[in-house]
């Protein structure tokens, strides 16, 4: 490393200054609804809040957490994640793996398919009329099913086993494994890292959804959290103000801002330990070709 | 393959049959998910009775599509997907760009990993979550107000308002996704050969310089794979971005096809009019796709397929 000049110097240091204002910019609009979140109705209604609560409380949150529908509607997403995310990469990988086989006669006919999926996007009212049909309306399955597989994620499975050393799958063959055993015995256990990579991405769109269950979901009973998220966010007559307004201590407004943090939390947690994958991810999205 | 008798078929069948069985839910659920809902685009001629089905329903020809270019509300929404869709590929298209090259002038290793978990995070927020944030963060008692109270500025409603539709639909893109964009711009940029600036100090190249006449052209390749990519993707602006952003007072700005049709055939129950419409941006989304998948194949050697 070459020392730098002066001028260098200064110019890496407004750089870096100017990356962090950018940062606390991208962080400020989040700490404003988290301070809102701990903050009393007064304050609130006086514009007082801003980065910091005033009148610290917690009674927005006890309200919030002691609604049984908004836990519903988490566990119905929680659970749609966790098997959505399984089923998904079973499928995804009992897909793949076929098609890297010579054996397989479908394999190019399949890949063909794939690609057309991938630039004619059927139009929304068929797609609509045909799940419906298949009998997902207003039911929870809808909420996973129609995302186990995407052409893009079946691709990068694909090549990914396409690098398995063959003479590791050659020995098990010998040994007298079939191709079942040979995937869920041998392949899988050493594909972990795609697992993991493609098990995110499928998480995310399943725990993020929100267009299906728009489309599909019209019973209150199992709206997913986004779509609670946003019947409490859109809503006015959402919370219904039992007894003396003045006595309360919370209004709307802090009541949609824990709303808000609430749906954050699982991804705050989960992200910190995952970032390597997500960051794996994201290279895999662009630079296949 | 072609010349398979029937015998060496089922030969074939009895030794390979697993690599087939694996292969049925993935074909199933394509047919079920992808291509029949591309077979039912057919109701676009048809005047689609959900009681008659696609069999019985009355045949129309192009009427649904003439309805169409005849309804000025086409007009609107075509108008305003096109209008958010060049927004999208100028302006929030190279924030990234720009973002990554200033990312790696940072020396603090802390300081960097910060800097990118920061802009990392709101990728992982829902639209739902964005959108409430948002009309929160620019509510008449909203932080953005309250600031423009301490410099005695008047109050402004930002979100209902038609004029800042489309660059709240910008802002809120680059803060959702720019950050996380970077990524695969650090990643091509990491692979450069040091060798390359270590001959650019000795010509006397400083940061900036070099910032501009190496890293800049070596990352071009990339920046245009996926500047032609993105435009093959011009017409998809993102459903749950645009929805949770629009309030009625909004919809002359920032109602957009998928919008559109959202509403006219799933509120409105009008089957082949939204379909025709779908089927409209469909077509014009593959040809795009078409388009600069080919080009980006010449450019570069790699494409979407």
């Amino acid at each position: 490393m070459t020392s730098l000049s002066y001028g260098e110097k200064v110019f890496q240091f407004i750089v870096t200054v100017f990356l962090c204002i950018i940062s606390v910019i991208a962080i400020i609009p989040l700490i404003s609804v988290l301070s809102i979140s701990f903050s009393s109705r007064l304050p609130v209604e006086l514009n007082l809040v801003t980065l910091w609560p005033k009148g610290i409380t917690l009674e927005s949150w006890t309200y919030i957490l002691g609604r049984s529908d908004l836990w519903r509607s988490f566990f119905i997403t929680l659970v749609s994640t966790l098997i959505g995310t399984a089923l998904s990469l079973l499928i995804t990988a009992l897909t793949a793996y076929p098609l890297t086989k010579k054996e397989f006669k479908l394999g190019k006919l399949i890949m063909i398919a794939a690609v057309i999926t991938m630039v004619f996007k059927a139009p929304l009212i068929p797609y609509f009329l045909t799940v419906k049909e298949v009998g997902l309306y207003n039911n929870p399955l809808v909420l996973f099913i129609p995302h186990v597989l995407t052409a893009f994620n079946l691709i990068i499975m694909r090549t990914f086993f396409k690098e398995f050393p063959a003479e590791l799958e050659e020995a098990a063959v010998v040994e007298g494994a079939g191709y079942f055993r040979t995937l869920f015995s041998l392949v899988l256990p050493l594909s972990k890292a795609v697992l993991a990579t493609l098990g995110l991405f499928y998480a995310v769109v399943i725990w993020n959804q929100f267009q299906h269950p728009l489309l599909f979901i019209t019973e209150p009973d199992w709206f997913p959290l986004q779509l609670k998220i946003r019947q409490f966010i859109t809503s006015d007559n959402e919370f219904p103000i039992v007894g003396d307004i003045s006595q309360l201590n919370y209004n709307a407004r802090t009541l949609r801002a824990v709303t808000v943090v609430f749906s954050m939390i699982p991804i705050l947690i989960v992200y910190p330990y995952l970032q390597k994958y997500f960051v794996k991810g994201a290279m895999l999205g662009s630079v296949k070709g | 393959m072609n010349t398979l008798s029937s015998n060496s078929l089922i030969g074939h069948l009895q030794k390979y049959w697993p690599l087939y069985v694996m292969a049925i839910p993935g074909i199933v659920f394509f047919i079920i998910f992808k291509f029949i809902p591309m077979g039912g685009s057919i109701i676009a001629f048809q005047e689609y009775s959900i009681f008659k089905g696609i069999l019985d329903s009355p045949w129309v020809g192009f009427k649904n599509f003439n309805l169409l270019f005849e309804s000025p509300d086409f007009y609107r929404v075509f108008t305003n997907t096109l209008i958010l869709g060049l927004l999208k590929i100028t302006i929030i298209f190279p924030v990234p760009i720009a973002l990554a090259l200033l990312i790696n002038e940072i020396r603090v290793t802390l300081l960097k990993k910060s800097v990118q978990t920061a802009l990392y995070v709101p990728h992982f927020l829902s639209w739902v979550i964005i959108a409430g944030i948002a009309f929160d963060f620019l509510s008449i008692n909203g932080m953005f107000n309250i600031v423009r109270e301490w410099f005695g500025m008047e109050s402004k409603l930002i979100m209902q308002e038609e004029g800042y539709f489309r660059w709240i639909y910008v802002l809120t893109g680059i803060w959702r996704d720019a950050g996380w964009g970077t990524i695969v711009y650090l990643a091509a940029i990491s692979s450069i050969d040091s060798q390359v600036y270590e001959a650019a100090v000795i010509d006397g190249a400083n940061r900036i310089k070099q910032m501009f006449y190496i890293t800049l052209p070596l990352l071009l390749p990339t920046i245009v794979i996926l500047f032609l990519m993105d435009l093959g993707n011009f017409m998809e602006l993102g459903f749950d971005h645009v929805y949770n952003l629009l309030t009625p007072m909004t919809y002359s700005v920032g109602d957009i096809i998928d919008t559109y049709v959202f509403r006219t055939g799933i509120q409105g129950a009008r089957y082949s009019f939204a379909t025709a419409v779908g089927l409209f941006q469909a077509v014009i989304g593959f040809i795009l796709v078409i388009i600069f998948n080919k080009l980006s194949k010449k450019v570069s050697g790699g494409g979407l397929w």
